[in-house]
């Protein structure tokens, strides 16, 4: 473990609908170098707090977050924090691929536009091409970026839906259960990709495949009636658990 | 491994993380933070102005209308003694009270009492129908006959225009005077509901196009609501998928659509025109101007907004619920009629009741089929020559004495306080009986 | 008797048959079987619905008849033999002769009717009863056949849902017939009008003056072009330019800016403008906009404004379509998927780039259906062109003139004093025609486009 200071960090942190509380004092640490996965029963309140990384929680009428996190040191909740700046450093790839109805380029070149981050049509060509390529989606849509993105099948969707995020030029990427709408080929092409991705970015990603959760991260969360029970190296959650139920749900007796 | 070697080419010309703390970076982004605003802004602004709209044309209706719910009236001094009239008392508490009294010239009396007191020209004051008033009186108690008496009368419309400040400057100045002598104020006047159309504007009432608008509703609910049901059930239980039940579909779909005075058009050529039939001329099939013609050809109007409502009501009743029946043994008919009505039920009288409120406001399609005559008594019937409100309205505003401008508006008001206790009825039942399923 | 206390007369028959079957069916022997097919109640609706329906039918058929047969009758009385050749004339003599005979103590004022009055009273009364004695005795008929009928094992349920199943197809069929029917009638009387005047002349004249038509030649002052153009002016361009914006933006904001208190308050109070009857916002428009308006362009050194301009009738149609185009565009933004939404927010882009970028491009072809709606609706609009705007049929560009339209030339056609047969009428209808083939071809565009992003949707 490296003495660098956290990507993101979450403290005490609590999330309610209404009345209902749906994650409870949850503290964890995000590291730059690392996958986290967040694993846990449906229901469990992983990815109500995924969202909150990224404040989606607040396009929710009555959601409200209690507790602190920060981004490099900064509070994101803070009246100072700028929503815009958040999302797009702290970008999101939801559990249904969600294309807009525009092009493939058109998709991929929505966020550097709204955040101005070309200089000209040619840089925008670049990080277009160069988002695509990351995604690893470029030799399969270089000759049609044209056509609309939501012709593409589901996966190359997911995928492009990740080099949208990856345009903006994020630090942290949070994954809602992207491969669970997915073939288990594309499924595959997606946890192939989170590899190549490691270490550029910090990854969160949000699964209730245990598999996936073992083959992908470097850390595991195992969250349970919005409770973070055990978060840890994910070796040894996956071998040596030290909780019962987290090892209850890994051996399948529940979830 | 293609894709890592695509990955391993890009990261030579690797750019430089986003630096969002740069000037440049911090002006564009206040700069979009004042688009959102400025969205923002427009929207709210959308939505006020069309709500102030609203509010302005309530407002100005209800300022310019409360004076049609109040009528000006004058004190008369009457002296029945020396106004030479001679009347039977016996008759006064007999049905020909109203005879004996207009035979024994009561009206000529009031008028000369009015120039008496009010001077050459005073006739003019009161309302044409002052002596109805008068009679009223004289029945209520007959012993005012014997003595000189004061009297409150309707004044004539020049005089209650002349309330309002407007009118010729001797009226004006003859009004002030009566006005500062405490003979001439204004009281609320319920006859405005209760009494039919007149040439005189303060005379008028709404009574006899308000009965004609509920005759008219009666046949238009009788006939549109159940066939909007029924063919609704059709259309969402039983039809086969084919081309007969797409055209229905887009026949329905189509008529909600169809401006209201081609169904005026519509009306007038079938209802009331002359037909060809074997060889005959059959004339026309309904009388003209009648209740019974006008919610004919509103019912086809409104009928596609029933079907349409009460599809979508009988389509959110879940399909378990039909399972269920079918499941012991009860006949698609029973299923529908037993189970899934019932529970359609408030979604489809909501959409009647829209339905009806539609019907209630239009004007157009009745103008052509004649319901436009001056109707001085309510009709009695379904096939009586009627108005209807909203025509009512339409003619009034045509009429070029000032005095029936808070006529017209008195009756919008009336109008709309209808139209709104029915949406709101409807809105009622829409929270009341709307279930999740 | 008079159709209503026929009607009920045949009701009471038919609820007597269904009681007497209803109680002879709940005494049938069940002869070992456990249960019979039909409850005695669905025995009961067997006869009833036998006495009534035919009954019925034949009420409504000699209804539809009998005027034709006392028409007849009366004819060939020797009285008729002094009634005018023409057609009209003649028609106009034995309506007043029907309506003396149906009030006792009038007279008729033209003495040739008032002979016919007393054979046509005689007529009707004759006929009057024929009527009546045909229904009674078809009830009577059709409750005997089908009490004959009934016994423990007829399937009275399956004969009665049958005839229901015939009464709710007849239903919707009504819709087609009344679609069918706008349509004939419509063009029955434009193939008349087109009779007499050049459809050319009609379509492409620009000369519009049916106040004075020369008889020769009525085309010539039958040009629909002006009002045509005043259609579209008033309708698609000022009324647009009013409800497109504040009914997009009010949907927006309504969806998805506004709070939820807000939303369930202001979306009833927007709708109530779709529900004040157009002939209130006519007076309105006509006594408070149109002045105005019209001090407004004098105000702007225009001192020729009329006082019934184009631009006082279409802003404020421009404003009962609001809610019209707000509640069309909420149900395309809502049928957006959420997922796209915050596939854009979550990038980091505000909620105004969002619905801009987003939002709206995906939900356009639903927008641009409802705007076409809209305009239909416009169009065929008529008490507020009827009160606000004027007769004068001009083509002009400048609001604060006037201009006509299609609608408010149809009623001024249709409620002056002339005869049914005169170009001037006729010509009601085919303006009529025209508006209900354009209505209804943007709306069956407008429902396709919808159809088809429903399903890009589902």
């Amino acid at each position: 473990m490296t003495d660098a200071p956290h990507k993101m960090t979450a403290r005490d942190v609590s999330v309610f609908y209404g009345e209902k509380q749906a994650v409870k004092n949850v503290s964890i640490d995000i590291d730059m170098d690392r996958v986290t996965a967040f694993i846990g029963p449906s229901g469990c309140g992983k990815s109500t707090f995924l969202r909150t990384l990224n404040r989606m929680n607040d396009t929710i009428g009555n959601a409200r977050v209690e507790g602190q996190i920060t981004l490099d040191g900064e509070d994101i909740y803070s009246s100072g924090m700028d929503v815009v700046q958040l999302r797009a450093r702290v970008g999101m790839v939801f559990q249904k691929p969600n294309p807009f109805p525009k092009s493939i380029f058109e998709n991929v070149a929505y966020g550097p536009r709204i955040h101005g981050l070309a200089n000209s049509k040619a840089d925008l060509e670049e990080i277009v091409a160069r988002s695509l390529r990351r995604a690893g989606l470029w030799e399969e849509v270089k000759d049609r970026l044209n056509d609309s993105g939501t012709a593409l099948s589901g996966g190359q969707q997911q995928r492009l839906c990740i080099a949208r995020a990856i345009a903006v030029d994020p630090e942290v990427i949070l994954m809602d259960e992207p491969a669970s709408a997915l073939d288990p080929i594309a499924t595959a092409k997606i946890e192939e990709l989170i590899h190549e991705l490691r270490g550029r970015y910090a990854i969160v990603i949000v699964t209730h495949n245990m598999q996936q959760a073992a083959r992908v991260s470097q850390r595991t969360a195992f969250f349970h009636l919005g409770n973070l029970v055990e978060y840890g190296d994910t070796d040894n959650i996956f071998t040596a658990p030290r909780e019962e139920r987290t090892k209850d749900y890994i051996t399948g007796r529940y979830g | 491994m293609n894709n890592a070697r695509a990955t391993q080419s890009t990261q030579a010309q690797e750019r430089a993380p986003t630096d969002w703390k740069t000037v440049a970076m911090q002006r564009r982004i206040r700069k979009r933070y004042r688009a959102e605003r400025r969205f923002r802004f427009f929207g709210i602004a959308a939505v006020v102005l069309s709500a102030a709209f609203l509010a302005f044309l309530l407002v100005t209706m209800v300022a310019q209308g409360w004076r049609g719910f109040t009528r000006t009236e004058i004190m008369l001094p009457i002296d029945f003694p020396a106004s030479g009239m001679m009347v039977e008392r016996a008759q006064l508490d007999t049905a020909g009270a109203d005879l004996a009294l207009a035979g024994a010239g009561l009206e000529n009396a009031v008028k000369s009492a009015a120039a008496a007191a009010f001077g050459p020209g005073g006739e003019s004051y009161i309302s044409d129908n002052a002596w109805v008033s008068v009679r009223k009186a004289i029945k209520h108690d007959a012993s005012v006959l014997d003595r000189k008496t004061q009297m409150r009368v309707p004044a004539s419309s020049e005089v209650d225009q002349a309330m309002a400040g407007r009118g010729t400057s001797e009226i004006l100045a003859a009004v002030a005077k009566l006005k500062n002598a405490g003979l001439v104020s204004r009281h609320l006047n319920l006859d405005f509901l209760k009494v039919s159309d007149s040439t005189d504007p303060v005379a008028v009432g709404i009574w006899g196009a308000l009965k004609g608008s509920l005759l008219t509703m009666f046949v238009t609910f009788l006939i549109a609501f159940p066939v909007g049901v029924l063919s609704a059930i059709y259309l969402e239980e039983y039809a086969p998928r084919n081309r007969w039940t797409d055209l229905i579909e887009v026949s329905i779909n189509n008529l909600a659509a169809v401006p209201s005075i081609i169904f005026g058009l519509l009306g007038l050529a079938v209802f009331l025109g002359s037909w060809s039939l074997f060889g005959y001329r059959v004339g026309p099939l309904l009388p003209r101007s009648a209740a019974l013609v006008g919610g004919l050809t509103l019912a086809l109007m409104i009928m596609p907004v029933i079907v349409i409502a009460s599809r979508n009501a009988i389509k959110a009743v879940p399909p378990s619920i039909r399972d269920a029946a079918l499941g012991i043994g009860a006949s698609p008919i029973q299923v529908v009629f037993h189970h899934v009505l019932p529970l359609a039920m408030p979604g489809i009288l909501t959409g009647t009741i829209i339905g009806m409120a539609r019907a209630l406001g239009e004007t157009a399609p009745l103008l052509l089929i004649g319901m436009r005559a001056f109707i001085v008594t309510p009709p009695g019937g379904l096939t009586d020559p009627a108005t209807v409100l909203p025509v009512q309205i339409f003619l009034w505003s045509d009429e070029v004495s000032r005095g029936f401008v808070e006529k017209t508006s008195a009756a919008i008001i009336v109008l709309l306080v209808f139209l709104l206790a029915m949406n709101g009825l409807a809105i009622y039942l829409r929270n009341k009986f709307e279930t999740r399923w | 008797m008079n159709a209503f206390a026929l009607m009920f007369l045949v009701a009471g028959l038919g609820l007597i048959g269904w009681l007497t079957a209803r109680s002879r069916a709940a005494r049938f022997d069940r002869g070992g079987a456990k249960r019979l097919h039909s409850l005695p109640a669905q025995h009961g609706f067997f006869v009833a619905m036998w006495v009534v329906l035919p009954a019925l039918l034949f009420v409504a058929a000699w209804g539809a008849i009998s005027p034709a047969l006392v028409k007849q009758t009366v004819l060939e009385h020797p009285a008729a033999s002094q009634l005018p050749q023409f057609d009209f004339e003649r028609d106009a003599l034995l309506a007043e002769a029907s309506r003396v005979a149906e009030q006792p103590g009038v007279a008729a004022f033209d003495p040739v009717a008032q002979q016919l009055v007393a054979p046509t009273r005689a007529a009707k009364v004759r006929y009057d009863w024929i009527g009546t004695a045909g229904a009674i005795l078809l009830a009577f008929a059709g409750g005997a056949y089908a009490f004959t009928r009934i016994r423990a094992s007829f399937p009275a349920r399956s004969s009665v849902e049958r005839g229901m199943m015939l009464m709710l197809l007849v239903a919707s069929l009504i819709a087609i017939l009344t679609t069918v029917g706008i349509f004939l009638s419509l063009l029955w009387e434009s193939v008349r009008f087109f009779g007499q005047v050049s459809i050319t002349d009609f379509l492409f004249g620009t000369h519009w003056s049916p106040q004075v038509i020369d008889p020769a030649r009525p085309g010539r002052s039958l040009g629909a072009v002006p009002l045509f153009w005043g259609t579209f002016f008033i309708g698609a361009v000022i009324a647009m330019i009013v409800a497109i914006p504040f009914g997009l933006m009010s949907a927006i904001y309504l969806t998805q800016y506004a709070a939820p208190q807000v939303r369930r308050w202001m979306k009833p109070i927007l709708e109530i403008l779709a529900g004040v009857p157009t002939v209130v916002y006519g007076y309105f428009a006509a006594l408070t906009v149109a002045p105005a308006v019209r001090d407004l362009a004098v105000a702007f050194g225009y001192p020729y404004a009329s006082s019934e301009s184009a631009l006082a009738a279409g802003l404020v149609m421009g404003v009962m379509i609001i809610p019209f185009v707000s509640s069309m565009a909420d149900d395309s933004i809502a049928a957006v998927p959420t997922a796209m939404r915050d596939g854009s927010l979550a990038m980091g882009a505000t909620k105004s780039e969002t619905i801009s970028r987003v939002l709206i491009p995906a939900a356009l072809p639903g927008v641009v259906a409802g705007i076409l709606l809209a305009v239909s609706r416009a169009i065929g609009e008529t008490m507020i062109v009827v009160m606000a705007a004027s007769g004068a049929a001009n083509i002009t560009l400048n609001p604060f003139e006037s201009a006509t339209t299609v609608t408010k030339q149809i009623v001024d056609l249709l409620t002056g004093e002339s005869e049914f047969d005169s170009p001037k009428t006729l010509a009601a209808f085919a303006l009529g025609l025209t508006l209900f083939v354009i209505t209804l071809l943007l709306n069956i565009v407008a429902l396709r486009v919808v159809k088809r992003y429903r399903e890009a949707y589902e």
